[in-house]
C-alpha cells in the first residue's frame, strides 16, 4: 500500500524554480534515500512532504489524506528532523522533549525512553546551547521520534553525527516508512533500498541500491 | 488535544527561557527607567502639573516597551526554526497563540511592576489599585494585538520597522482609554468607570478578533 503519492510536485521562491514537476509513491514501511547537489531540490522536497510547505502546484496525498486540507491530522502520523534545529536553547534536553510532549499529547515518560534510544541519557539535565552540534542533532531527532510517528522525514540526519550514525538511524527507522535526504552515498546505499535523484528540482529518476552503487 | 494544556505549556516554555537567559525583562525595565529619568527632564514636571502630564509619560514608555517587547515574542522562535517544529505538533495554532500572548503579556506585567512605583518615585504621583487596575486591562489588549501583528512580520526582513506601523494604529483606543482612565485615577477627570468600561470591550473585542485569525497567520 503506498503512504506518500505526490503528482507534479512544483515549488517556486519567488523567481526561483526550487521543485519541478517531481512524481514520487512510496509504499509503507520503504525507505527511500532522496540524493543531489547543493540546491538540487532536496530540502523543498522534504519540506513539503513534512506538511511545512505548500507546493505551488501538484497534488500530494500521505496515508490518504490531502497533505494541505488534513495536515492537522497528519501530524501525529509524521515525524521530521529538518536542517535547522529548531531546539530551545535556555531549555535542558529533557525539558525540550518534555515541551513537545504537551504539544503531542504524549505521556511525559517518554521523554527517558527517547533519550536513552539516541545516547543522550546522561545530558538530559544539560541545557541544549551546552551540548555539543551531534549532540544536538540526536536532541532533534529524539523530538521527531517522540510521539513514535509511522512516517520519518529526515533532512540530512546524519550531520555531526559521528561514527554509529548509521547504527542509531537504524535502529529509529526500524518499522517506519522513512524518506530520507543526505549527501552521503555509501550511508543512503546502506539505510535505503531505493534511491531518487535529484537535479535543478528535477526528478532524474530512482534507481535501486544496487544502481547507486555502481 | 487539550488546547488549555498547550497555551499554559508554550507560556511555561517562553517564561522558563526568560528566566534562564534574562534576555529581555532587565533591558525593558532599564529602558523604562531611562525613559522616565528623560521625562523627568524634559517636561519640567512639578507638584502643580504632574497629575495631567504623567499620564501621557506612563503611555508613551509602555507602548515602547511593548513594541520591544512584543517584537522579540516570534522573532526568537522564527531565528531558532522553533517555530516550524512547534507548528508540525497536531497543537491547535490558536493555542500555540495564546501561550505566545500570555507569556508576552506576563513579561510585561513584570517591566509595569518596576515602571509604576518609579512613576511615584520620580514624579510624586498617587499610583493606587485603579491606576494598576487601568494599565492592566490595557496590556491584556495590547498584548493580543502585539502577539498577532509579531506573528505576522516575524518572516519579513523589515519586521522591527513594519510591527510599529501595523501595531501603532490599534494601540490607540487603549492608549485614548487607558488615559483616560489614568487621568480619572489621579484626579484629572470623573469618568474612570465609563473608560475601564471601554477598556473591558476592547480587550473582548480584540481578544476574540486576533484569535480568530491567529489560526491563518500561524498556519499558513
Amino acid at each position: 500500500m503506498s503512504v506518500i503519492v505526490g503528482n507534479g510536485l512544483t515549488h517556486w521562491f519567488g523567481h526561483d524554480l526550487a521543485l519541478d514537476n517531481v512524481d514520487l509513491v512510496i509504499d509503507a514501511g520503504e525507505h527511500m534515500a532522496v540524493l543531489g547537489d547543493n540546491g538540487a531540490g532536496k530540502t523543498t522536497l522534504l519540506r513539503i512532504l513534512a506538511t511545512s510547505l505548500r507546493p505551488t502546484s501538484g497534488t500530494l496525498e500521505i496515508a490518504g489524506l490531502n497533505s494541505h486540507r488534513e495536515r492537522r491530522r497528519l501530524r501525529h502520523y509524521l515525524g521530521y528532523v529538518g536542517h535547522a534545529l529548531g531546539l530551545y536553547p535556555a531549555l535542558t534536553a529533557s525539558e525540550n522533549l518534555e515541551f513537545f510532549c504537551d504539544l503531542h499529547g504524549t505521556p511525559a515518560p517518554r521523554v527517558r525512553e527517547v533519550l536513552e534510544t539516541v545516547g543522550l541519557a546522561g545530558a538530559a539535565h544539560r541545557r541544549a546551547d551546552q551540548l555539543s552540534r551531534g549532540q544536538q542533532q540526536r536532541l532533534a531527532i529524539a523530538r521527531a521520534v517522540l510521539h513514535e510517528p509511522r512516517l520519518l522525514i529526515l533532512d540530512e540526519p546524519d550531520a555531526s553525527l559521528g561514527a554509529d550514525a548509521a547504527e542509531l538511524l537504524t535502529s529509529l527507522m526500524h518499522g517506519k516508512t522513512v524518506v530520507l535526504a543526505t549527501h552521503d552515498h555509501a550511508l543512503a546505499n546502506r539505510l535505503c533500498p531505493r534511491t531518487l535523484v535529484l537535479r535543478h528540482g528535477r526528478s532524474v529518476g530512482t534507481a535501486t541500491r544496487l544502481h547507486v552503487v555502481k | 488535544m487539550n488546547p488549555v494544556r498547550v497555551a499554559i505549556a508554550v507560556a511555561r516554555k517562553d517564561l522558563r527561557s526568560e528566566w534562564r537567559t534574562r534576555e529581555l525583562v532587565p533591558a525593558l525595565a532599564q529602558f523604562i527607567i531611562l525613559a522616565l529619568l528623560i521625562a523627568n527632564f524634559g517636561f519640567q514636571i512639578d507638584s502643580r502639573n504632574a497629575n495631567t502630564i504623567v499620564p501621557g509619560v506612563l503611555w508613551l514608555a509602555l507602548v515602547f516597551a511593548g513594541l520591544v517587547a512584543f517584537g522579540r515574542t516570534f522573532a526568537a522562535e522564527r531565528e531558532q526554526a522553533s517555530l516550524e517544529a512547534m507548528l508540525l505538533t497536531p497543537a491547535s495554532p490558536v493555542a500555540i497563540f495564546a501561550g505566545k500572548a500570555l507569556a508576552a503579556l506576563a513579561l510585561l506585567v513584570a517591566c509595569e511592576a518596576v515602571m509604576l512605583p518609579a512613576l511615584a518615585l520620580f514624579f510624586g504621583v498617587p499610583i493606587g489599585v485603579d491606576t494598576v487596575m487601568a494599565v492592566l486591562l490595557a496590556t491584556v489588549g495590547m498584548a493580543a494585538l502585539g502577539c498577532l501583528f509579531s506573528a505576522m512580520v516575524a518572516r519579513v526582513r523589515a519586521r522591527e520597522l513594519l510591527l510599529p506601523l501595523l501595531t501603532l494604529p490599534l494601540w490607540i483606543p487603549f492608549i485614548v482609554a487607558g488615559g483616560q482612565a489614568v487621568q480619572s485615577a489621579m484626579g484629572v477627570s470623573s469618568d474612570y468607570e465609563e473608560a475601564i468600561g471601554l477598556l473591558i470591550d476592547f480587550d473582548i473585542l480584540f481578544v476574540v478578533l486576533t484569535s480568530l485569525a491567529a489560526r491563518f497567520v500561524l498556519d499558513e
